[in-house]
């Protein structure tokens, strides 16, 4: 496999790694970058766990060649903080939703891509947003209520 | 003829079974400290410090596989300890015998078995501060009370902080006898609401679990093994795969005599993660497919139904006259259920980290049993128990997958066979093919009641799959998956009993077993036996009362109400008292608002279960129109004794339940040629949020003795959207999963 190099934008830094082309950014992340937050659960984009924003858009890292990350700007869980905790990471505290917690990272992006563009969504939207993320442990009812909760905050604080 | 096995208690089979012992007497009472002077951190035992500087630092002598433990039993110790939650520091235990004794979760065994131990070492701590306090101040250490982080003399007006004691404190002689612990009306801990210690560390992808671990040098290995269940490689190409940019090695493992301790495959050891998987799809191998290649679901059934038929079952309770009860009897039912395999599909796929050098092995990884773990890692790769190393990681999931150590003993023997630090990482399809599944299997059951609607014949046949002879155990396969996990094949029938066994203290009562030889991988699954049992049992009493005309609750009133109490003893710690049951099952109907009636196609069922000393009632709102099925609602109602901290119960009441749905609904792995079908969440579909019902907890106030939570809510589900759909339709389900039976899953109507 012929090896290349790619400049990335994570988190507001730029990366350059030299990997083959259709190694998955989820790999990438996790053994080359050494971002360990963003999780492997099945390889195929069944699960959820590996889900990171591509330009604000919540995307399968597994499925997602380094090849076509290269020129957007991806943002994993490690940079869903700014200052402060995000929004639905405090939420995600205060509801003390993780169980065993290895699906959350993926449940808060998919999460934070959701309010971005919709701020104050049913559940109806809550719920066909994160229907692409499994828990094992089937925390729905609090991940429900801490997404509830981000939307109200968020709408306080506005 | 094989002489008959002794009684095995259910903390005997745990420590058998390579489980938390409780029993084992562990010397931690040994002084020691850090630093000099004044300026010294104050241990008196292996699960807590105080800091000169005040900091308190607790150790998490167990597993936390999302169950809550690592939060839970530091609560134990800084109740007794009388410190404030917020400035304790909770770190997660290394495997150390010396100071911890057996180290593993299961059984939902934790929160009774590691009572004593854990408030005795708070209350430790607490004693030698209060003393050096008096000695400090030429007081009584009786005249002495401490108030969270601080002793007090209160004739005097004097106070120290715990930090300012922990130098004195350190050079204190740790007292032979443990002092008196709190009485339960003085706790400000246990009972509060405590958020888990790795939450903030989760939200922010802070790298905890086993698939995480980073060790200099470290290489990736995946391992690919036979399709066929019980098949060896016969010939390895590895050309291809070494050509692969990343690739350093190819290695055959052949596996240990116990499968459940290492299976054979061929390692692909890499540069990367990514590197080994393209590798091992390089991979040549030709397979020993050996003699499980024509097992099937097909013929497994097959079997099951010709012995349950052809009679040739053991008995191994009976109690009156079964035959003659059953043709007495005025209301009968006589159903047939299919229980079928189960995966785990732990999120965290099977992973473990191993550096094997200088004939010791160091091993990181997500282990729910790291005692038994040791001992399996140590056979692997021929060294003595001693010369492992374990350090637990967070478990990405465990829900009984990891009670086996398998992929550890992988990643040791890979490790001393490339020289290297190797993390060995499972793909999804590797998790969903090679798991150890709940067994399958037959249950027959004929019940019947008399003319008073009373409960007076059980008769219970059940022929299925025995994890114990799978794996090879010297109990094996004498135990059976009837009812509790203890029911004894060879012994006297009359001289057992099991607490969990509620029908089998019916006049006429009987049990049949007979397990069925597979090269099928068979394991523990969250709630053992009960998480179909329950299934079972609920079905026939719903059938009985519908059938009977008997209102469902009277006719549990009747069987449940004079029977005995069961005490705990030495050799039962779980003590049952039928009224408990009642009670939660009233509680749980009282709140779902059961007399208020529901649309049209809804329909409302119920059933309840005891499981490793809790109660849990479930009630189902389900509605049904034409094959489409929705689950409305789930009221749950637990008895766990005690809740220790009534935020994780709540959860794993939430979790669990939702659980039992998710397998209910969808949970069956198919076996064809010998290979298991499913290879991903596409075949193995799990429960999606748009899916999930709202659950409603509620929690019985208890002064009894805490017991666990983490499997109990599930059992009941299953058996009460049964009983819903049967409402609803009229159909009686006796096949798992409901999809089978031809329904489509719907969302709720609403999340609550």
């Amino acid at each position: 496999m012929v090896m290349s190099s790619f400049s990335l934008s994570i988190n507001g830094s730029s990366r350059t790694v030299d990997v083959a082309p259709d190694t998955p950014l989820l790999w990438v992340l996790r053994d080359t970058l050494d971002m360990r937050g963003t999780k492997f659960g099945c390889g195929r984009g069944f699960c959820g766990a590996c889900t990171v924003h591509l330009d604000g858009v919540a995307v399968r890292s597994c499925q997602t060649p380094i090849a076509s990350a290269a020129g957007h700007s991806i943002t994993t869980i490690e940079g869903l903080a700014r200052q402060t905790l995000h929004p639905l990471q405090q939420a995600w505290i205060d509801e003390d939703v993780p169980q065993c917690g290895y699906c959350q990272a993926g449940q808060l992006m998919s999460a934070a891509a959701l309010l971005s563009k919709n701020p104050h969504p049913t559940d109806t939207e809550i719920v066909a947003a994160l229907s692409g993320n499994l828990c094992r442990c089937a925390t729905y009812v609090r991940i429900r209520r801490a997404v509830r909760r981000a939307a109200e905050t968020a709408g306080h604080s506005s | 003829m094989t002489t008959a096995p002794p009684k095995l208690s259910r903390r005997a089979f745990f420590a058998v079974s390579g489980s938390v012992a409780g029993g084992l007497i562990v010397s931690y009472y040994l002084g020691g400290c850090t630093g000099t002077g004044s300026r010294r951190a104050f241990k008196p035992n292996g699960f807590v410090q105080i800091d000169p500087d005040g900091q308190v630092t607790i150790w998490a002598k167990n597993p936390d596989m999302g169950q809550g433990v690592k939060t839970s039993l530091p609560m134990y110790v800084a109740e007794e300890l009388d410190v404030d939650w917020a400035s304790v520091r909770v770190i997660q235990a290394n495997l150390d015998r010396a100071v911890y004794g057996g180290q593993g979760s299961g059984g939902s065994d934790n929160t009774p078995s590691e009572w004593n131990r854990l408030h005795q070492a708070g209350a430790m701590a607490r004693a030698l501060l209060v003393t050096a306090a008096a000695k400090r101040w030429g007081v009584a250490g009786a005249a002495c009370e401490t108030e969270p982080g601080f002793v007090v003399h209160r004739a005097s007006g004097r106070r120290a902080s715990y930090g300012a004691l922990a130098g004195d404190a350190a050079l204190l002689p740790v007292p032979a006898t443990p002092p008196p612990l709190k009485d339960p009306s003085q706790y400000r801990l246990i009972g509060t609401k405590v958020r888990g210690v790795d939450v903030p560390s989760i939200v922010r992808g802070v790298p905890l679990y086993g698939i995480d671990v980073r060790v200099p040098g470290m290489l990736h290995a995946a391992i690919e093994r036979c399709p066929v269940h019980g098949g060896r490689p016969a010939r390895v190409d590895p050309a291809r795969a070494q050509a692969v940019a990343g690739v350093r090695q190819v290695v055959t493992l052949t596996g240990l005599e116990n499968p459940t301790h290492l299976r054979p495959g061929v390692a692909v050891v890499a540069d990367s993660t990514w590197a080994a998987e393209q590798g091992r799809a390089a991979l040549g191998v030709t397979w020993d497919e050996g003699a499980g290649a024509s097992e099937s679901n097909d013929r497994l059934l097959r079997r099951f139904r010709e012995l349950e038929a052809g009679g040739d079952l053991k008995t191994i309770r009976t109690a009156g006259d079964v035959a003659r009860a059953w043709r007495a009897a005025v209301t009968r039912v006589d159903l047939t259920f299919e229980q079928p395999l189960l995966a785990h599909a732990t999120l965290e796929p099977q992973n473990c980290t191993a550096h094997f050098h200088d004939g010791r092995c160091e091993v990181w990884g997500p282990l729910q049993m790291p005692t038994s773990g040791a001992s399996v890692i140590a056979a692997a790769v021929g060294v003595p128990v001693e010369a492992v190393t374990i350090h637990i990681t967070r478990l990405g999931g465990g829900f009984g997958r990891r009670l086996l150590s398998d992929y550890a003993a992988e990643a040791a023997v890979v490790s001393k066979l490339v020289g290297a630090p190797v993390q060995v990482l499972w793909s999804r399809e590797d998790d969903t093919r090679h798991d150890y599944y709940r067994p399958c299997g037959l249950h027959h059951v004929r019940a019947g009641l008399d003319a008073h609607g009373r409960l007076t014949v059980w008769h219970h046949r059940l022929v299925n799959l025995s994890r114990n002879r799978y794996r090879r155990a010297t109990n094996g396969p004498e135990m059976t998956e009837i009812y509790g996990l203890l029911v004894p094949v060879s012994g006297d029938p009359k001289d057992s009993y099991d607490p969990d066994l509620v029908p089998t203290r019916i006049p006429n009562c009987r049990l049949d077993y007979a397990d069925v030889e597979t090269t099928v991988p068979t394991g523990a699954w969250r709630a053992p036996a009960h998480n179909f049992n329950a299934f079972v049992i609920e079905s026939v009493l719903d059938e009985l009362a519908h059938r009977g005309k008997v209102d469902p609750v009277m006719l549990r009133a009747g069987y449940l109400g004079d029977q005995p109490v069961i005490p705990t003893t030495d050799d039962n710690p779980m003590p049952y008292d039928p009224r408990r049951e009642q009670d939660v099952l009233r509680l749980a109907l009282e709140k779902a608002d059961w007399r208020r009636s529901l649309p049209p196609n809804w329909g409302r069922g119920w059933a309840a279960h005891y499981t490793f000393g809790s109660y849990a009632a479930v009630v189902a709102e389900v509605s049904v129109e034409g094959n489409r099925l929705a689950v409305q609602r789930l009221v749950a109602a637990l008895d766990v004794g005690m809740p220790v901290n009534p935020l994780t119960l709540e959860a794993q009441t939430e979790g669990g339940a939702l659980d039992g749905l998710s397998a209910a609904l969808f949970g069956e792995i198919t076996i064809d040629r010998g290979r298991t079908v499913q290879s991903s969440f596409d075949g193995y579909r799990l429960l999606r949020n748009v899916e999930a019902p709202n659950v409603e907890v509620h929690i019985t106030p208890s002064r009894a003795k805490p017991m666990g939570y983490g499997e109990i809510a599930l059992p009941p589900v299953a058996p009460a959207v049964a009983n819903a759909i049967f409402r609803v339709t009229g159909r009686r389900i006796t096949r798992l999963p409901f999809v089978q039976a031809g329904f489509e899953l719907v969302a709720p109507r609403s999340y609550g």
